[in-house]
């Protein structure tokens, strides 16, 4: 091994690695319980995606992660192209096109298109000079990144998959906010949002998702239907109580009450069977992987690097807090998976690579 | 590289300068986990327990152990009714929405595919397959989410066959059960239909009333002692808990065992207690055989303690038609026939008693002394007061009369007389001390008083009260008695003065047959007598010495109706009927029986120690001599004979 290499390896954010070990692991192990009864076993499935995105990251982290500035808007016009794809020639499943047969796999665009969308920000907001702008962005500055962000946002809507278009518009969101908006600007893009979602309710929503909403915020009127995904959830991971009833032992989970619960409801299939204690392990898990990488972008070398860690730990905070949320009764009921939790190549992929940009901006972070 | 250096620093610096908004950011991050740790806190811990119970009452199914109800026995420990096993075919609208749920793991089918095979392994009629979708749109569309999860009832009591196919194609039927439910068997036929009653599903309004004792699709009590006697024969459901998976199909034993406690996996049913009547089930046959007319009642009681041995209302239903598949066009029939089969003439019809009367107008007359036993009156064919002659039957006149001859030849004129001496109110006060114009107080459910006119209750514009009461004295007039008055009364003057209430049930059984309540002969305390008639006993003699006279002496109405063996005493009656409105159409045929009179007659036996009182009603069967007493006559002879023969099987059996 060349003395390069072990620097390198030195260099490496092994607790962002561990913990992303220790994520995926459980993740595995819990999907083995929620699809216990699953003729096909969907773990060795999620494991082999797992594997798959490993090997990429190490691959990826042979390159300095400035490539990607380079590949930034050939990535993001490729991703545009999926979605429209996708919008056209998609594999329909429940109502929704949101898959691309791409081989023997079915691709989910919509979660690449997340990574594509903060690496093109990540690289509006680390070229533009923002002391011509007196050192803070106005609301007329934003207008690029808002174009950016809206054509995917759109295309996700029109599948449609309301929970991937607001995640993602979080993120973008997000990363906006960090990049030095003057308060005005803030207070502005606050106004609109409410607006454009009054807006959004009486025109843009189908019907299923008025009634999600809806049943959020009385889910008991809607017990039997709409409703009955979310009450049904919030059984399951109250009945966990402390100590939860054991891998294979949840009820909800493993007498079918509980809906989904391979992909969105993963979370309560495992607060069912692990308590509260192993649901703080899990949200403490996450957490870690948020702040660290936001110390990454604290430390990074330069801007670039710097708002791709912004950006990977907005994609973090939002799946898991929404999807978390979510399944705990708190927010209305909008499809978002749980990063490396719910059963999903296309989410692996794109987690995991998430991951990997992240080691790799906390790699460069000395060299010059 | 220093144009290299020089972006580099600058980047350097704005990062600097962006990490308060990185530390900004890792607040708000460590505050949202802290919210959905908060709220994990909330549900698992705070609200763990009311969450487990739910997730418990999500997998768990109550299956019910319908209770054998109890049995009705008579007398002799004969059954009159038990139960039979049989199926009952149950639907879950939950478990088969009108729309599949896009689920392709779930094959219990939609409502239609589920009622289209309802209907052709049930051979459903029409009107039945009508029934299960409007119920099942009722349950659907209730304001009650929960509704939709409980069952109803498709089909009672499906036969042996269809119980095989449905159990053949369980797997695609998973909204159906099949529940072993024991069904009533009536052993005797329509005749105890009026004692007995019926079964038929508890209502909604019931369901609402007493939510914890039955459930949707369970029968219960109607009419007669099956209503009465519900909560006896009832018994109390056990449980069957078992554990399902949300489409509601069972998990299997092994499951069971380890999701629910073993003590709350079956409850077992507790069985209702039996029923034993005072009733003889081979004097009740005795009595429907001898009953000629087509509507009427015929009433056989024990004369010393008011227990009822036989009780006929004809015409009546089939309970276990009643009780199970009866279609809409049968249960319309019934409900339409001018001869009212649901109604008790026993003790919810009111009926002119006619010369049968007469014995309390002989009894009022004694007791007012207006007359005595040997005094005597001379008829003339009739009775004048005023402008107005009521007519004798014997335009010629009966002569003179003693109150015996009279009560024998049933002379009208000689009680007008003495209706016309006593006066209403001495007539109205007598015959309620013999139970008249009050119910009786059998247990049996719904009973009418009667009527008794007196001075205050009559209305000027119908006669005078003198009128009046020479009406009432040969009971006709605004005068009307049920058959079980008659019973009552009739037994009091039998057994020296005793008035009982009427009694049908001797005692209540555990179905092991240890006794739980023994019912004792139970005197009518009303008017404060204490049971008792309160009259003179040569009063009573004297009205007797004419009731054995009308059977036993030539010239008495009822002579042609004596019996060999046995001296038995009664009274003839034929009642006019009031004339009939233009109002019912019907035709000829049935206007001129309508228009007929009814035929009593009441007799106790043997005459010198009375043990039986039995009272034949033929509605417009004409005259009571013809059409009543001879039916009576045979009630007594049968009660005899099967005494007899259970006295020499005793006997044999000593």
């Amino acid at each position: 091994m060349s003395l390069a290499m072990e620097k390198k390896l030195d260099h490496l954010h092994w607790p962002l690695v561990l913990c992303t070990i220790v994520i995926c692991t459980l993740g595995v192990w819990n999907l083995a319980s929620a699809t216990k009864s699953a003729l096909n076993p969907m773990w060795i499935a999620q494991s082999k995606w797992m594997f798959l995105g490993a090997v990429a990251v190490g691959a990826f982290l042979f390159l300095d992660y400035r490539f990607l500035s380079t590949a930034a808007w050939p990535g993001y016009f490729a991703a545009l192209a999926l979605l429209a794809g996708v919008a056209f020639k998609g594999k329909k499943v429940l109502g929704a096109r949101r898959w691309l047969q791409v081989g023997p796999m079915q691709l989910q665009p919509s979660e690449f298109v997340k990574l594509a969308l903060i690496v093109v920000l990540a690289r509006y907001f680390s070229k533009d000079d923002v002391s011509a702008r007196k050192g803070q962005y106005g609301l007329v500055d934003l207008w690029q990144p808002f174009v950016l962000v809206l054509i995917p946002v759109a295309l996700v809507m029109k599948q449609p998959d309301l929970g991937t278009a607001l995640v993602t518009f979080a993120i973008a969101m997000t990363m906006i906010v960090f990049a030095k908006v003057n308060w005005q600007s803030l207070t502005a893009l606050f106004a609109g949002g409410i607006a454009s979602s009054l807006f959004a309710w009486q025109r843009l929503l189908k019907p299923y998702q008025k009634s999600r909403i809806l049943t959020f915020l009385d889910p008991q009127a809607y017990a039997k239907g709409a409703g009955y995904h979310a009450i049904q959830s919030v059984i399951a991971v109250g009945s966990g109580q402390w100590s939860g009833k054991g891998w294979g032992e949840g009820t909800q989970n493993q007498l079918s009450f509980l809906p989904e619960q391979h992909t969105d409801f993963i979370f309560s299939v495992w607060a069912e069977e692990h308590g509260f204690l192993g649901g703080v392990l899990l949200v403490s898990l996450y957490g870690f992987l948020v702040l660290t990488a936001l110390d990454v972008a604290s430390n990074a070398r330069d801007k670039f690097g710097s708002f791709l860690a912004i950006g990977i730990a907005a994609l973090f905070f939002w799946h898991a807090f929404i999807n978390i949320g979510m399944v705990t009764g708190m927010l209305p009921v909008v499809g978002v998976p749980l990063p490396l939790f719910s059963y999903g190549g296309s989410s692996v992929l794109a987690d995991l690579l998430g991951v990997g940009i992240l080691l790799n901006v906390s790699l460069r972070r000395f060299m010059f | 590289m220093p144009s290299m250096l020089g972006l580099v620093r600058r980047d350097a610096d704005e990062i600097r300068e962006l990490r308060p908004r990185n530390a900004l950011g890792a607040l708000v991050v460590v505050c949202a986990m802290l919210v959905l740790i908060v709220r994990l806190y909330q549900l698992q811990i705070l609200r763990g327990d009311e969450y487990s119970a739910q997730s418990v009452s999500n997998f768990r199914k109550s299956l019910f152990v319908p209770a054998d109800r109890g049995m009705i026995k008579d007398r002799n420990g004969h059954t009159l009714v038990d139960n039979r096993p049989s199926f009952d075919v149950f639907l879950t609208p939950a478990f088969c929405p009108p729309q599949a749920k896009g689920d392709a793991r779930d094959k219990g089918g939609t409502r239609d595919e589920v009622m289209a095979k309802l209907a052709t392994y049930l051979a459903m009629t029409p009107d039945d397959i009508d029934r299960m979708k409007q119920d099942y749109q009722r349950s659907w569309t209730s304001r009650d989410k929960l509704e939709k999860f409980k069952p109803y009832l498709v089909e009672l009591d499906i036969p042996r066959d269809q119980v095989d196919v449905l159990e053949a194609h369980r797997s695609e039927l998973s909204c159906v059960d099949l529940i072993p439910t024991p069904h009533r068997n009536y052993r005797v036929g329509p005749s105890l239909g009026h004692v007995l009653g019926y079964m038929s599903e508890v209502t909604p309004e019931e369901l609402d009333d007493k939510p914890d004792e039955y459930r949707r699709g369970q029968t219960i009590g109607r009419r007669g002692l099956e209503r009465r006697w519900e909560r006896e024969l009832r018994g109390t459901d056990g449980r069957e808990n078992i554990a399902v998976n949300a489409r509601g199909q069972h998990l299997g034993k092994d499951m069971d065992e380890l999701l629910i406690p073993e003590n709350e996996r079956f409850v077992a049913a507790t069985p209702g207690n039996n029923l034993v009547l005072s009733l003889d089930e081979r004097l009740q046959e005795a009595a429907d055989a001898a009953f000629p007319g087509r509507a009427g009642a015929v009433l056989v009681m024990e004369a010393k303690t008011g227990f009822i041995l036989a009780m006929l209302s004809r015409p009546s239903f089939d309970p276990n038609k009643m009780s199970g598949r009866i279609t809409r066009a049968e249960l319309q029939k019934v409900n339409e026939d001018p001869l009212k089969p649901m109604l008790n003439r026993v003790m919810n019809e009111n009926y002119h008693p006619g010369s049968t009367f007469k014995a309390v107008t002989s009894l009022a007359a004694l007791e007012e002394n207006e007359i005595t036993p040997s005094s005597t009156l001379f008829c003339t064919g009739g009775y004048t007061m005023g402008n107005h002659r009521w007519r004798c039957d014997k335009p010629q006149g009966h002569g003179a009369l003693t109150l015996k001859s009279a009560l024998q030849v049933s002379c009208d004129a000689f009680y007008y007389a003495l209706g016309d001496r006593v006066g209403l109110d001495a007539l109205s006060g007598m015959a309620h001390r013999l139970g008249y114009g009050q119910p009786t107080g059998l247990d049996l459910g719904r009973e009418i008083p009667g009527i008794i006119p007196d001075s205050k209750s009559i209305s000027p514009a119908t006669g005078s009260v003198r009128s009046h009461a020479i009406n009432a004295a040969i009971g006709q007039g605004e005068v009307n008695v049920t058959p079980l008055q008659q019973a009552v009364a009739y037994a009091s003057i039998a057994n020296g003065g005793n008035v009982w209430i009427p009694q049908i049930v001797r005692r209540i059984e555990t179905p092991e047959g240890k006794v739980v309540r023994e019912f004792q002969p139970d005197p009518d305390v009303n008017n404060g007598r204490q049971g008792k008639l309160d009259v003179k006993p040569q009063s009573l003699a004297a009205v007797r010495e004419g009731l054995v006279a009308v059977v036993n002496e030539p010239g008495g109405t009822g002579y042609r109706s004596r019996l060999a063996d046995v001296v038995f005493a009664g009274k003839t009656g034929t009642a006019q009927v009031m004339k009939l409105g233009q109002k019912q159409k019907l035709d000829p045929a049935t206007q001129a029986y309508l228009s007929r009179d009814h035929a009593w007659f009441v007799a106790f036996a043997p005459a010198d120690d009375p043990e039986i009182v039995v009272v034949v009603l033929n509605e417009h069967g004409g005259w009571g001599a013809e059409a009543a007493a001879p039916s009576a006559s045979k009630v007594v002879r049968a009660y005899f004979e099967l005494k007899k023969r259970d006295a020499v099987a005793m006997k044999a059996g000593l």
